[in-house]
């Protein structure tokens, strides 16, 4: 293989064309998919920007309207502990219910386990 | 004693070559990494299996029908959804199902660094060139350095199926070996405060944004690149089935049950190709070693690049190079390896929702220069 070794074949095969044409195109269509993500928050953060400014909320002139994840993850830790685990001392009190379940041979341990199965 | 003759001849004993001996090595090697280094399991394990089948010595052509490359055999009508490029979209149906963008969608500039990490693709497509390959082969083999099995056999089985095991096992097991090919070019790219550089926290994305992505993706991916429609075109649709929240039946089953059976069914297929007589040429070992080089090109573009946005980043907004690495798609493996990097750097520094945004962005960037190839190269007018 290494005996066809040669630089003009990229040339003759449109190689260099090819290839900046082909990597330009894929930095545009991932460039343009990520301009069309960014410009699209925005617009998703115009209704609520709105809402804001109808309320008379100072938050509604920031740059960035989006909390981060973590923001998010502490503030649902809150309102679960807030709402899962008012009280602060644990209940004491233990209880120990009795089931009572109707007598079945099917179900006899007597009949299931203390007898030798019959030869 | 003629019949006893007979079976003499037809036996794997008498058939067996030194071809096939390395090749059954190379498949036990294959096994052996999956299990004992745990080097990508759910791919190696079928195609090292594989590799053993395919090469099990045998009368090849005398209507046996045993073979992957004899027709009527059953390993030759299950290698059909890898010669007709079935299979490949029908993973990217379940990665989409299984892959959650909010770490691109919070943080859409990450995107760039899963298109810089395809400058891999184009350099060994000329590498390959100018090595003598004819021009749909060099595109073929190019695309291993995309780090994406399914696309690279979608590609080779359009422009170049007499490579296609060949290319496919390249890519496989490069992806399988991306702790080992990718930490040591990362850390010659990067100094030790690039790579203990914080992140910003990605934001919480709502529910619409991630509803709207696979179908905005769809427009705009598959009309500059329609050639990647199968792949990108199942990619999206098994994303929007997991976030419309609607139709988790159909999401739980793109994701699991249909993955998990296409994946053994390529992978073992794409193994037992690598028959020793069709498969042991000097063409194969060319392009493992362009495989290797397109890979670690991509690697290098990919943290390269981060770096040059670095130098138009406020310093709150830095990003830390070695995401870069993950643009190459080898998902999830390359976000992984620079998340254990960054805490081996620093043991609070948790790089992986960062990493996962350039690493399915390299999915999305190697269909599209999967599909541009095509569109260049496919003889169809």
């Amino acid at each position: 293989m290494f005996e066809q070794f040669s630089l003009s074949n990229i040339w003759e095969n449109d190689g260099v064309l090819i290839s900046v044409v082909g990597y330009i195109v894929v930095f545009v269509s991932l460039l343009s998919l990520a301009i069309i993500i960014t410009y699209f928050q925005k617009v998703l953060q115009l209704k609520q920007r709105k809402k804001l400014k109808s309320a008379g909320h100072h938050a509604a002139d920031a740059d960035d309207l989006s909390i981060s994840g973590e923001v998010s993850a502490a503030i649902s830790t809150a309102l679960y502990l807030h709402y899962e685990e008012k009280h602060d001392l644990e209940n004491t009190v233990l209880t120990i219910k009795r089931v009572q379940r109707t007598y079945s041979p099917w179900s006899s341990k007597l009949y299931g386990l203390r007898e030798n199965p019959k030869r | 004693m003629e019949g006893i003759n007979q079976f003499i001849r037809f036996t794997g004993f008498a058939n067996l070559t030194i071809e096939h001996v390395v090749m059954l090595c190379i498949g036990l090697i294959f096994i052996y990494l999956a299990i004992k280094k745990e080097y990508e399991p759910l791919l190696l394990v079928p195609i090292g299996f594989g590799i053993l089948m395919g090469n099990i010595p045998f009368v090849e052509h005398v209507g046996l029908q045993i073979g992957l490359y004899e027709d009527g055999s059953v390993l030759n009508y299950l290698y059909f959804g890898v010669m007709k490029g079935i299979y490949p979209p029908l993973i990217f149906l379940g990665i989409g199902a299984m892959t959650d963008f909010s770490a691109l969608l919070s943080n859409p500039k990450l995107m760039l660094l899963g298109a810089a990490a395809q400058v891999g693709i184009f350099l060994t497509f000329m590498a390959a060139l100018a090595l003598g390959f004819s021009v749909e082969q060099a595109a073929a083999i190019g695309i291993i350095g995309g780090a994406d099995g399914p696309t690279a056999i979608f590609l080779s089985s359009k422009l170049a199926p007499e490579l296609l095991g060949a290319i496919a096992i390249a890519a496989y097991s490069y992806m399988a070996l991306v702790p080992v090919i990718q930490p040591p070019i990362i850390k010659l790219l990067t100094s030790k405060e690039e790579r203990q550089i914080k992140m910003k926290p990605p934001r919480a994305v709502t529910k619409l944004e991630k509803m709207s992505f696979p179908i905005v993706g769809l427009f705009l991916t598959t009309f500059i690149s329609p050639g990647a429609l199968p792949l990108l075109g199942m990619l999206f649709f098994g994303n929007l089935l997991k976030e419309s929240g609607v139709t988790k039946r159909l999401a739980d089953t793109a994701a699991k049950p249909l993955i998990d059976i296409v994946t053994i069914l390529l992978g073992l297929t794409v193994g037992a190709s690598t028959q020793a007589t069709q498969f042991l040429t000097k063409e194969s070992i060319m392009i493992f070693v362009l495989g290797a080089i397109s890979f670690m090109i991509a690697t290098a573009g990919g943290v390269l690049f981060a770096k040059f946005m670095n130098l138009f980043l406020k310093k709150d907004d830095k990003l830390n190079p070695m995401i870069g690495a993950a643009g190459v798609s080898a998902v999830p493996d390359s976000a992984r390896v620079v998340h254990m990097l960054g805490l081996a750097e620093d043991s609070s520094n948790y790089l992986l929702m960062h990493a996962m945004a350039p690493n399915v962005s390299g999915v999305i960037g190697s269909a599209v220069a999967a599909g541009i190839l095509m569109g260049f190269l496919l003889k169809v007018f």
